[in-house]
């Protein structure tokens, strides 16, 4: 047994070139970061911004609510670089982090649920909502998965998820500033209650393509 | 010990620029760190020989996610956790495919196999042909008497394991009874 352990170095060692380690986590998903924005960009440049946009970033619930998703989307962002890492860079708390802005994030919708009062009408549209926001996400999801399996994720079902749900806060910030909405139980029901899936969708594709 | 442990790192810097010696002395220097630490959590030598070669293959897989600036130990410790989490999964995934059903034993425990049609005596001759402990349990709860709690005492084992032993006896009796 000694012997093929002695093997098994030796033919690792011979193995053994010269390697340039992995860039930063947080250099990481800054890249995916900028990506993202650039996609989301060109994404709305393309399809158009909501004509009453600038009206509604006087509304406090509307700001604070693309903010906490836009939180959502950073802290996922750089939670999935972490998560890449088989000791998540040993940066534990940053990697949870997400949990705090989902958090938050419930916080500031029930609240502006509850400002929405009379509730405003709800749109025609509904399965299409969340179909166009999982269109979105497919481009940013691939580019996330493909970056993340270079890397060696001991945790690759939550970092599938966490990377889908990512890529998601992505599709959602776009439709959110492009689709002419007020309601927010739409938003709700067709915008982020399907996070709840894509969580779980993540946890399989992490399984499915991070797994070493 | 603790001049080598902490001398990891520079180790694994100097493995990353394509030293070949210093990697060796890393790998042994891990598996001298890993083997107190699977030993703990696996009943065999050989199983921790086999994990532990599995953890270096990783380890050496998963090197360029290392760079050298943070402790390397709990780096390491992470990818033999995570391999070790997937081998006792896969281990306990294994023993329950070939594990019997509790239910299904319970209800051959409540099946007349040694009623008036067919005694206990009139196949005592297959159930001496059974590993000891089966026979042994058969004879006691069909022409004893005794419950499988109250064998399961006089035994030294648990109840379920009685209940599973007789069940396995059951299913061979049936096996040659019925050719």
């Amino acid at each position: 047994m000694k012997e093929d352990f002695e093997q098994l170095i030796e033919t690792l060692a011979e193995d053994a070139a010269a390697v340039k380690p992995a860039p930063h986590p947080l250099r990481l998903s800054m890249k995916w970061l900028g990506a993202a924005a650039a996609y989301l960009a060109i994404s709305l440049t393309l399809s158009g911004p909501r004509p009453d946009l600038a009206q509604k970033f006087h509304e406090p619930w509307f700001v604070a609510e693309l903010a906490s998703l836009l939180g959502i989307f950073i802290a996922t962002s750089l939670s999935a670089a972490l998560l890449a890492f088989p000791d998540l860079h040993q940066k534990r708390g940053i990697a949870f982090s997400p949990t705090w802005m989902f958090a938050l994030f419930l916080l500031v919708i029930y609240f502006a649920w509850h400002a929405d009062s009379p509730p405003a009408p709800l749109p025609v549209q509904s399965l299409e909502c969340t179909l166009s926001i999982t269109l979105m996400t497919l481009l940013p999801a691939a580019w996330t998965f493909h970056a993340m399996r270079k890397f060696a994720s001991t945790h690759y079902r939550l970092a599938g998820s966490i990377a889908l749900l990512s890529a998601f806060s992505v599709g959602a910030l776009w439709l959110r500033l492009h689709e002419i909405n007020d309601s927010i139980i739409h938003v709700i029901q067709w915008h982020y209650l399907p996070m709840l899936g894509i969580g779980l969708i993540g946890l399989w594709l992490g399984k499915v393509l991070l797994k070493w | 010990m603790t001049d080598k442990t902490d001398n990891l790192e520079a180790l694994m810097r100097q493995s990353l620029d394509g030293d070949k010696r210093a990697y060796a002395e890393l790998l042994r220097e891990t598996a001298r760190l890993l083997q107190p630490f699977l030993a703990k959590r696996l009943s065999f030598g050989s199983e921790v020989d086999d994990l532990l070669q599995e953890i270096l293959i990783s380890i050496h897989k998963a090197r360029h996610t290392y760079d050298g600036m943070r402790p390397y130990k709990p780096w390491a410790y992470a990818i033999a956790r995570f391999r070790l989490q997937d081998y006792l999964r896969d281990h306990y995934a294994d023993h329950l495919r070939h594990a019997v059903d509790l239910c299904e034993v319970e209800n051959d425990l409540h099946e007349d196999v040694t009623g008036s049609a067919m005694s206990y005596e009139s196949i005592s001759g297959e159930i001496n042909k059974l590993p000891e402990k089966q026979a042994t349990i058969l004879r006691m709860m069909h022409q004893e008497g005794y419950t499988a709690k109250e064998v399961a005492e006089k035994m030294g084992m648990n109840e379920s394991a009685v209940k599973v032993a007789a069940h396995r006896a059951y299913k061979i009796l049936r096996k040659k009874l019925e050719r």
